[in-house]
């Protein structure tokens, strides 16, 4: 009886949470759209929202994966910074499918050997992709200011090589990311072991799990989608600059809010369509932030940081109430 | 210090020694014997300073299994804050007290929250770090840059802040290695479900020692500006990374325990430096190179002193980091 | 072919130094449901584990229908016919219910690589159909469910692979009564099928009244085999804790003796799900004993008075000073030890120094001016209370984990009598070590009793508890249903009569 009750109960939440959490986003975009004067609902601004935060959800969407087996990659900025050049370089020489190419296979081999190191050495994810983070970004600037590599790397990718970056292919590729994304992480049989992996360890072994295999497949997924972020900043942005000083873990901050954010609401919905529209939602307090005069970089960062200490502080409090 | 009577020495407490020895080693013979003049060890020691200083505070959070990573943009905060106010009021001898108690505070802060709000240190020291960052560029946008009042410019001579840091070096290595705090710590890092069933009183112990690494934070703006005569723009950047660098390079395990040792953050401390130091010397001063040495650097270490640690728990246990990591 | 679906002869296995099993010899017939029974610690989820294929045995023979039988996994036992749920496994909480019952199998459904969820929740609702068992919403989250769905989920999931001998590891206790009922039609109906389950649960009646025949174990040996209708309830728990006293190295005297002050005062202490209206006072120089069944709360007993756990009434004072414990490190200020049950993860710090874990209660009387603790003092406390123990070690700088059971043991006791103790709660003090330590223990026990602590001592070894103890607390259900005074009726009978 009470099984039923609940599960009638259960039934009628689901579709009430989306429902609200999607009137009050509107009412949040009107209320924006007042503030600003009539000028966040634009197109024109939608437009740069919308193109700005493509490349954010791919790698919010790697995080979906990593944090699924326990792992934080401190150096996927370094990572991003070495896949746009490659873009950058392959892109100029080959065109488009250069554009493609150079992301992706930079990502993947060197998120790969993250994975490497940290499956092997044992040395906690973090400190070790702080070390990675380091190193990546010396090889970058090296690559920068090397005679031979310099005008390689900081051209600009010619701009009809970048229209992977601007809409409306940008939007289409998102779309697609979306649903194939969609299928990995939730109607395949190695997103359901990646998941119950992260989930619970033990009944995932038992279970007959393999749990080697299915960390290398993490590597892989999570190497591709950053791969495909790579091209897709490179893209967008047309050039990438980098310092050292760990400069390149400021990348990672705005896709770890959208992680964040998307890791609270996501009991209510599917966390791979909660990143995009938390991404959205993200993106849009920043742009309304700026469009009231809030100066980029200095205020703006504390509101992130500010927002990513509120996300920890309430999923830490969700997740104390769960049994086991 | 860690064998009874008979020294049985251990693997793991060699590292840190040989590290800084092959690398003091090695620098002194590529730079064709500069690096041992007075004046080179001179640079050595004020170079550490800082990321000693701020590395005393942070060893206490190690010890206990965190991590602090806002120890950078503390310094930064609680120097151009507490500048600030010593100039606006003409009162220079409020610099110093200023510096310390901002920096006292926001440790408060990330105690509470990661003691009582539960969030795992390094998502917050990260999240603070973005943060206090951004609050740091726009005050610095407003006030710009500002130098040391004529009634305090003693903080420039080295020799006050050789003395000042050998009093603040005394009374950590003191407090971390001969008192309760030092040993509670250790004990919350080694296994926090038996310093809790013992009696240790975790969650204030936790505050206790955020507290005391933004003290030391705040500290460490005194002897950043003093070097520098004032604020900079890049106050406190890459430090909260150096202080890590510093303790693991000492051959601090991340899981802290016992292994955290005052010692080993000196060790560390130098070492860093002489990496640094060492390739201006033979003419490698590009921070490029400095950082790649590093990061490689770093990463052999640590997995030299897990492996000499061979405790299969430094390997168990770093689910539970993992844990702390992922949020 | 055999009558025999299992049959297993001379398994031995061992978690370091302890047996977890020793020399079982153990059958299970086709279409029969045989029950395994034995108090906490008896080794009876360690032997289902293995026949489960959760992990390989150290010695011993197992034979499936006759044939060699050696799971390398539990996938492999399922191939062989031999499912389980476990007692802890759970489920994933953040895959829906349907996933969860095909989790490790989901391949069947995949289909160029995409997942037909929809068929694979069909499939899932075929089972608890199949089985006649209520389905929760297997579309959702076992994060948000239920204990008992939970566990439902983890039925359908053993079921599903259409077993031939079905484990069940306290499965009941999760499940409502009506549910439970489902459960005894469905072991039933394998019966009739021909197929066979092992069932443990602690609930004895509910055991007698399911079953064919009993298994009994006690510290990882079997007892005997009864037939269920053959025997009683009571029968049954004289088997399982009943023990011969060969109590040689316990106190020899036969009358209570302590002090007339009292050190602890506990009145109508409840803990949510653990405690009901606790009341009892312990003075000086007494052993105030806790027994029970495993589930009837004598542990949060002990965690209840250090401060441990969040009482929802009642107080607990130390009586000279009306001071409330209500925190561990209020207790330690007081002078009030506690050595936990268990020992390698709350007790010691297993990877840091012997010096380390004997100073560590200690540190407040070690201190001096400016809270200076000299490392000659923290060195010479612990070389003295490793001689005065003779705890062997290489010296005090060796880690904890070097040591064998009894001598980690040594220092987990022997670290608080380093301390002026008021009161020192002991929560089965002599788990785990040999005879030897055991002995040394009690002796060390009698020697803080002379001086005058009072002692708090909770344990599973109802033996240990009557030799021991000067009154005798007995707790059922999280209550305490009799106080028995030493040299009254002291005697194994008398107590189990009330435990049961």
């Amino acid at each position: 009886m009470r099984a039923d009750s609940q599960s009638r109960n259960a039934r009628q939440n689901r579709w009430l949470f989306p429902v609200v959490f999607i009137a009050v986003i509107v009412a949040v975009l009107v209320i924006f759209n007042i503030i600003s004067k009539g000028l966040f609902l634009e197109w024109s601004n939608l437009k740069v929202i919308i193109s700005h935060l493509i490349y954010p959800c791919f790698i919010a969407w790697g995080f979906c994966f990593l944090f699924a087996c326990g792992y934080t990659d401190m150096s996927i900025g370094g990572v991003v910074v070495l896949g746009s050049f490659a873009s950058c370089a392959l892109g100029n020489a080959m065109g488009v499918p250069g554009v493609v190419l150079g992301g992706v296979i930079v990502g993947l081999v060197l998120i790969f050997i993250n994975f490497l190191i940290f499956t092997y050495t044992k040395i906690p994810s973090w400190i070790a992709g702080i070390s990675l983070a380091m190193i990546y970004e010396a090889v970058a600037v090296f690559l920068k200011l090397g005679r031979r590599t310099k005008p390689l790397v900081t051209a600009s990718l010619a701009p009809e090589y970048r229209v992977l970056g601007q809409l409306p292919w940008s939007i289409l590729l998102l779309a697609v990311g979306l649903a194939v994304i969609y299928f990995l992480y939730n109607r395949s049989t190695i997103g359901l072991n990646i998941r119950a992996l992260g989930g619970n360890k033990d009944v995932a072994e038992k279970l007959g799990i393999n749990v080697n295999r299915t960390l290398l497949a993490v590597g892989l997924i999570t190497g591709l989608l950053i791969g495909i972020a790579c091209f897709l900043q490179q893209s967008y942005a047309g050039q990438t600059t980098v310092k050292t000083g760990l400069t390149s873990i400021n990348m990672i901050f705005q896709p770890l809010a959208i992680y964040l954010l998307a890791q609270i609401i996501q009991k209510h919905i599917n966390i791979v369509i909660c990143v995009p529209i938390c991404a959205f939602i993200l993106y849009a307090v920043f742009n309304v932030l700026t469009v009231l005069g809030v100066p980029s970089g200095t205020l703006q960062e504390a509101f992130l940081g500010f927002f990513i200490v509120i996300f920890g502080v309430i999923g830490q409090r969700k997740a104390k109430g769960v049994v086991k | 210090m860690n064998g009874s009577g008979r020294k049985k020495v251990n693997i793991s407490d060699i590292v840190p020694f040989a590290a800084f020895v092959i690398l003091f080693v090695f620098f002194t013979i590529a730079s064709g014997g500069r690096m041992v003049s007075a004046y080179s060890l001179k640079m050595l020691l004020e170079q550490s300073i800082l990321t000693m200083v701020c590395a005393f505070g942070v060893l206490f959070v190690v010890a206990q299994g965190s991590i602090d990573l806002s120890v950078g943009v503390n310094v930064a905060l609680s120097g151009v804050v507490g500048m600030h106010i010593a100039t606006a009021t003409g009162m220079g001898w409020l610099l110093i007290p200023c510096c310390m108690i901002i920096g006292l505070l926001i440790g408060l802060l990330n105690g509470f929250l990661v003691s009582k709000c539960h969030v795992p240190s390094f998502t917050l020291s990260i999240a603070m770090l973005i943060g206090l960052r951004g609050i740091v560029n726009y005050i610095q946008t407003i006030i710009g840059i500002e130098y040391v009042p004529q009634s305090m410019l003693f903080m420039t001579s080295s020799a006050f802040r050789i003395i000042f840091f050998i009093v603040i070096a005394v009374v950590i290595g003191f407090v971390f290695e001969f008192t309760r705090v030092g040993r509670y710590s250790q004990a919350i890092g080694e296994n926090e479900t038996t310093a809790r069933f013992v009696g240790v009183p975790v969650s204030r112990m936790k505050i206790l020692v955020f507290a005391v690494s933004g003290l030391m934070a705040g500290l460490g703006a005194v002897f950043s500006m003093g070097t520098v005569g004032g604020t900079t723009m890049t106050m406190g950047a890459f430090l909260e990374m150096k202080v890590a660098m510093a303790i693991f390079f000492g051959g601090v395990l991340v899981t802290g325990g016992s292994s955290a040792r005052f010692y080993k953050v000196i060790l560390g401390s130098l070492s860093i430096t002489v990496i640094v130091y060492g390739l201006s010397l033979i003419g490698m001063s590009d921070s490029q190179i400095s950082e790649s040495v590093e990061g490689g650097l770093l990463l052999i270490i640590l997995f030299i002193t897990i492996l000499t640690n061979r405790r299969r728990s430094a390997w168990k246990k770093e689910s539970s980091v993992r844990e702390d990591a992922a949020g | 072919m055999s009558e025999n679906i299992l049959e297993i002869t001379g398994l031995n296995k061992h978690f370091g130094p302890t047996y977890a099993n020793k020399n079982i010899d153990f059958s299970v017939k086709k279409g029969e449901i045989h029950g395994l029974i034995g108090e906490n610690g008896s080794g009876k989820s360690t032997l289902l584990s293995q026949i489960a294929g959760m992990y390989p045995r150290d010695s011993g023979q197992m034979l499936v229908n006759g044939e060699p039988y050696d799971p390398a996994s539990p996938i492999d036992a399922n191939e062989r016919g031999i499912s389980m749920v476990m007692q802890e496994l759970g489920v994933v909480g953040g895959l829906p219910a349907g996933v969860n019952v095909f989790l490790g199998r989901t391949k069947q459904f995949s289909r160029f690589g995409i997942i037909n969820l929809r068929r694979m929740r069909k499939e899932a609702e075929a089972q608890f159909e199949k089985w006649d068992l209520e389905a929760p919403p297997l579309g959702q989250m076992p994060d948000g469910m239920m204990i008992e769905s939970r566990k439902m989920i983890e039925l359908a999931r053993a079921l599903s692979v259409d077993p031939q001998l079905l484990l069940l590891d306290e499965v009941t206790q999760s499940l409502s009564l009506n549910n439970r009922e489902k459960l005894y039609a469905l072991i039933r109906k394998l019966r009739d099928m021909g197929r066979s389950v092992i069932v443990i649960t602690h609930d004895i009646e509910e055991m007698v009244e399911i079953t064919d025949s009993i298994t009994v174990l006690r510290d990882g040996e079997v007892i005997g085999t009864v037939r269920s209708a053959d025997t009683t309830p009571d029968e049954i728990r004289m088997m399982m804790v009943g023990r011969e006293m060969s109590g040689h190295y316990y106190r020899t005297d036969n009358a209570p003796s302590y002090g007339e002050r009292v050190v602890l005062d506990v009145s109508g202490v409840s803990v949510p799900g653990e405690l009901d209206d606790v009341s009892f006072q312990v003075h000086e120089g007494e052993i105030l004993g806790f027994c029970g069944l495993s589930d009837s709360g004598i542990h949060s007993v002990g965690t209840a008075v250090y401060g441990l756990s969040r009482i929802s009434g009642g107080s607990i004072r130390l009586a000279d000073t009306g001071e409330e414990i209500s925190s561990p490190t209020r207790a330690l200020k007081s002078n009030v030890g506690y050595v936990p049950k268990d020992r390698d993860n709350e007790a010691l710090m297993i990877h840091a120094s012997i010096r380390d874990n004997f100073c560590l209660p200690s540190l407040t009387e070690l201190k001096g001016p400016l809270g200076f603790l000299p490392p000659g003092r923290l060195k010479g406390l612990s070389a003295d209370m490793v001689e005065q123990l003779s705890v062997k070690c290489t010296g005090i700088g060796q880690a904890m984990d070097a040591l064998s059971g009894g001598n980690k043991q040594k220092v987990n006791f022997g670290r608080w009598l380093a301390k002026d103790l008021k009161l020192l709660i002991l929560d089965c003090p002599t788990r785990g070590v040999d005879v030897g330590v055991k002995a040394y223990i009690y002796q060390l026990m009698n020697e803080a009793k002379a001086k005058g602590i009072a002692m708090i001592l909770i344990s599973d070894e109802l033996t240990e508890v009557l030799g021991m103890a000067d009154r005798l607390m007995v707790m059922k259900d999280g209550r305490v249903t009799k106080t028995i005074l030493r040299g009254d009726d002291f005697t194994e009978q008398a107590v189990i009569g009330v435990m049961i």
